[in-house]
């Protein structure tokens, strides 16, 4: 009660005051009029009354702090003194509120990343059930075939719903050049697990999941906005998949996209209608095919562990009845003997979260340095404000402030501060977002994540805001009251804030920025190095100048038997198309997220084990290898010899004829096995150069080829890799007139070997870009603290300097007096920084390639860099001081 | 609410000034103090400079109840009156009071 009339109090400060105006000097004059009374004089009435009353500034006061909230009220006080002083800097509040905008906003901007890929829970209800079934105990990724998750879903007990997903992409174009969208293979329960409700129409529900189901879409909603304008209507129309039309039933309410953070599903299929979009290549009873997630949700009576117990325990079943027929028995009994696991998925599933937490953390310890360096900045600014201001601080100290209240007075400007700094930052935040997450999108596969203001985002970067006002506020307040009160006497306003000696706190606060800067930039030095070695490394063939044409006829209802001939045709004439150099077929492409391997039995050769074995496969037309300029070693290339019912050959890379053969490989054979029975020996006619398959940072493990004309069942989907004379993207058009030639429904999608391996240097290249910018700032923020430290010196020292100048000294020797300075704090700097540069390089370890983590000539280089910028900012006040005019620098004392 | 560093002394006047006015009814400041100077024969002589602070802070603290109005010279004041919580403070001042008392006067006979 009382707390809330002294709040109310601090409200009405002009009433209060003459309230208690009147109360007291009502006082005064009964005591004057009581002494009159009693025989005294007027006069001496009056001075008795008030030497009894005691000095009334000081009553007033002391009766206005019971009215109200002491502690408040000095705040307010503060906090108006302190916007009057930093609106009289303006130069010194824009240098400040600027540096710590940028650090505290790009914290934020990172921290918002972080937060919406790595710490978010699911938007759903209750997401703490939610748990993910895996194949195994450690599996991280948990894939199923159809078969296995419908045993699952029918023999599962103590999860109280249970679906399955999976992610696809799917091309919407009718005929011609593919046009992809993100899609996704939906059970019956899974709109009903995540609570997601209808915008429109209605969502899949298991009624609609049953085999021999019609083919129903469901869209997401952003997919609704941007296709279909938002119209209602849109229930009932139909929308071609790879051909095949699908009826919209309804629109998914906005919000929640699925449990896979960063991927935004523009469109949702029930798993059965599979069997429509693939016809005969369905995978709903296929038992190698494993392309289902499955998540569910813990019943609310059963505890996670019992859970786990219980999926255990129905595994052998899953297991046994779905046991691929045609597998070798060794491996159907190995398959027998898998199990069963499950994890928490609160957080949902996320592929961008495995790729990138570990980058993501380490770019927010490169900014929290980016801040620490911004905030030494503020300080030093901070620290020779206080020093002028040093005559003011020791009057009223010598009128009775105590040292705290001046301390809080002072560092309620650094809060101020940091207070704009935090709201500018959330500005330079909200702009910096969206390149972020540009960086880490694939323009086929964009990242959609949440990134608005949340409380936990809004907390950290208050949080942020309030240590960094500590840091930088709480030493020069404290170092600004350290005046003795001699000097409010004094008539100079030289002052001992700065301390005696050659080094002072400013200039150690620039070491600490040195050594700072100079780890971020070794960083930065070895994150861009790698990405340089990983874009031009030789990966085994020249990417430069080739086209891939992914090009389809499956729904151009040709007869199978035909495509053979089709494929050679159509491989002629591309070769002699105006502009191409060569032209080949592959079924896969490097780096293209798609693999096959298959195990080789030799005689003579043991693996060591049984991964040892294995080895990835590719079938390639003749050309290949010229195409791709991958060098051929030794023996040929494949040829019109290499004939459906000839005997098989295959070609093999170097290090398989190393490893498997002992290095003669020409001559030699393998089988490989179907289920239990071998296949016909393959003989090696070819050996080429190694070349990188599944991603650029592997090392090579060797590949097997076999050629596509011995291929008896060629499917309607064929790849050309293509390197053109000129630019490649040029032979689309006239590409797409061949294909249209063979039949007009036929389907392509464009890409250049460039690009794609390109895409899969996306987080290194996030990694690079981030972090030179960082090491950007860091310098440029430690070189302007740098030269502000040197320019504050060198004015303070003007007496000193010109007495040296006058005594005989020459600019030469100012000139190196100074720049010795910078040298010498540099160089402490550099020292120093040098063990936490090390100590960065092992931080990014994993991330580096072709770089060891404590790589001299990036260290040098650094340094280097530094020592020159440094010398460079010196030179102005160095200059200004050689220049010092003896006499009046003596005259003014 | 926290107490002032002497304790003792701010007890005792809460304590005068709480009595004063139960037994009077509403007085302004002065009066108070003239009235604790007569009703202890001049024995006790109020800090002019620690009432008002003592006057506003019992307000405060809801044992007072404070309100503008007239004296008989016709001249604006503010009068104070004890409120039911003050007088149960003044129980509790005046018990503690008898234990002070109490308390010094055995150490001062204590042989």
């Amino acid at each position: 009660m009382s707390l809330m009339r002294r709040l109310f109090n601090l409200g009405r400060d002009e009433g209060l005051s003459r309230d208690i105006e009147r109360e007291l000097s009502f006082h005064m004059r009964e005591h004057v009029e009581a002494l009159v009374a009693d025989g005294w004089s007027e006069a001496d009435a009056l001075v008795e009354a008030r030497r009894r009353f005691g000095n009334p500034t000081f009553q007033r006061e002391q009766t206005r702090e019971s009215d109200i909230v002491a502690w408040l009220d000095s705040l307010r006080g503060d906090l108006r003194y302190a916007l009057r002083a930093l609106r009289r800097s303006p130069a010194f509040t824009t240098v400040a509120v600027a540096s710590l905008a940028l650090g505290i906003g790009a914290n934020t901007a990172i921290y918002t990343l972080i937060d919406a890929v790595v710490v978010r829970s699911l938007p759903v209800p209750n997401p703490e059930e939610l748990v993910q079934v895996l194949t195994s105990d450690d599996d991280e990724s948990g894939y199923f075939t159809n078969p296995m998750w419908e045993q699952i879903r029918d023999r599962q007990t103590g999860m109280s719903q249970v679906a399955a997903f999976s992610e696809t992409s799917l091309n919407v174009a009718d005929g011609g050049e593919m046009r992809r969208i993100s899609g996704a293979w939906v059970s019956g329960d899974f709109f009903r697990l995540f609570a997601m409700r209808p915008a429109v129409g209605r969502v899949i529900e298991p009624a609609d999941d049953v085999r021999g189901c019609p083919a129903t879409v469901v869209l997401g909603h952003g997919f609704w906005q941007s296709e279909y304008a938002g119209r209602s209507d849109v229930v009932g129309k139909n929308i071609p998949f790879d051909g095949k039309p699908y009826q919209i039933v309804g629109v998914v309410a906005p919000g929640f996209g699925g449990p896979e953070v960063g991927r935004a599903t523009q469109v949702f299929l029930p798993i059965c209608s599979e069997a429509v979009l693939r016809g005969s290549g369905s995978s709903l009873d296929a038992r190698s095919n494993w392309w289902l997630r499955v998540i569910g949700r813990r019943a609310p009576d059963v505890a996670f562990e019992e859970l786990r117990a219980r999926m255990k325990s129905i595994a052998p079943g899953v297991y046994a009845s779905t046991v691929p027929p045609r597998w070798s028995a060794e491996n159907k009994a190995d398959y027998l003997t898998r199990t069963l696991g499950v994890r928490p998925a609160a957080k949902g599933l996320s592929g961008l979260r495995t790729q990138y937490t570990s980058a993501l953390l380490v770019m927010m310890g490169a900014v929290s340095l980016v801040l620490l360096i911004a905030c030494a900045n503020v300080a030093n600014l901070m620290l020779a404000r206080a020093s002028a201001r040093e005559r003011e601080v020791a009057i009223r100290m010598a009128i009775g402030a105590g040292r705290r209240r001046l301390v809080r007075q002072l560092l309620t400007e650094g809060l101020l501060l940091a207070a704009a700094g935090a709201l500018a930052g959330l500005v330079v935040a909200k702009w910096t977002m969206a390149g972020l997450v540009t960086l880490i999108s694939d323009p086929a596969n964009p990242v959609a994540l949440d990134l608005s203001l949340n409380p936990r985002v809004l907390g950290f970067t208050v949080l942020t805001a309030g240590v960094t006002a500590l840091i930088f506020g709480l030493i020069p307040a404290w170092r600004g009251t350290r005046v003795s009160p001699q000097t409010a006497m004094k008539a100079s306003a030289r002052g001992v804030a700065e301390g005696h000696g050659r080094f002072t706190f400013g200039k150690s606060l620039v070491v600490a920025q040195v050594a700072l800067s100079l780890t971020l930039l070794v960083g930065a030095g070895l994150l861009v190095g790698s990405l340089r070695n990983l874009s031009t490394m030789d990966p085994g063939f020249s990417a430069e100048g080739v086209l891939i044409a992914n090009s389809g006829f499956r729904r151009a209802g040709i007869p199978a038997a035909r495509f053979s001939e089709i494929r050679r045709d159509l491989l002629m004439r591309v070769r002699s198309l105006p502009g191409v150099q060569s032209a080949a077929l592959a079924d896969l492409t490097p780096v293209g997220g798609s693999s096959w391997n298959d195990e080789v039995h030799v005689e003579g050769f043991t693996p060591a084990t049984r991964q040892d074995g294995v080895i990835w496969f590719n079938q390639v037309s003749d050309a290949y290898f010229a195409t791709m300029d991958t060098r051929l070693l030794a023996g040929r290339d494949f040829d019109a010899t290499d004939v459906v019912n000839g005997p098989k050959t295959a070609i093999v890379t170097q290090s398989v004829a190393e490893r498997v053969f002992a290095g003669k490989a020409l001559g030699r054979t393998y089988r490989t096995k179907r289920g239990d029975t071998f296949s016909d020996p393959v003989t090696i006619v070819g050996v080429v150069e190694d070349a990188k398959y599944r991603s650029l940072r592997e090392e090579s493990s060797g590949t097997v080829f076999i050629p596509a004309m011995q291929d008896s069942a060629p499917s309607p989907g064929m790849t050309f890799v293509i390197r053109a004379a000129g630019n490649p993207l040029a032979l689309v058009a006239s590409l797409k007139g061949l294909f249209a030639d063979v039949h007009p429904s036929y389907t392509v999608e464009f890409t250049t070997l460039d690009e794609q391996l390109a895409r899969s240097l996306r987080r290194e290249r996030m990694l690079a870009v981030l972090s030179a910018l960082f090491g950007a700032l860091a310098l440029a923020l430690s070189m302007l603290g740098l030269y502000g430290v040197m320019a504050y010196t060198v004015a303070r020292r003007r007496n000193e300097i010109g007495v040296r100048i006058a005594l005989g000294a020459d600019s030469s020797r100012v000139l190196r007096m100074v720049l010795g300075d910078v040298a010498r704090v540099v160089l402490i700097g550099l020292v120093i920084g040098a063990g936490g540069a090390l100590a960065s390089g092992k931080l990014v370890t994993s991330f580096l390639y072709g770089m060891e983590p404590a790589e001299p000539s990036v260290l040098g280089a650094a340094a280097l860099l530094m020592l020159t910028i440094a010398l460079a900012a010196g030179l102005i006040p160095a200059w200004r001081a050689a220049r010092v005019d003896p006499v009046s620098a003596l005259r003014e004392d | 609410m926290t107490r002032a560093r002497n304790d003792i002394l701010q007890g005792t006047l809460d304590l005068l000034v709480l009595r004063t006015l139960s037994s009077a009814g509403a007085m302004h400041g002065y009066a108070i103090t003239s009235h604790i100077k007569r009703a202890s024969a001049e024995l006790l002589r109020v800090e002019e400079g620690s009432l008002y602070p003592a006057l506003h802070r019992m307000e405060q603290d809801g044992w007072l109840r404070a309100s503008w109005g007239k004296t008989e010279k016709n001249r604006e004041a503010r009068f104070y009156e004890i409120t039911a919580k003050g007088r149960r403070q003044l129980e509790l001042e005046r018990e503690s009071w008898g234990r002070l008392t109490e308390g010094v006067g055995r150490v001062l006979r204590y042989a």
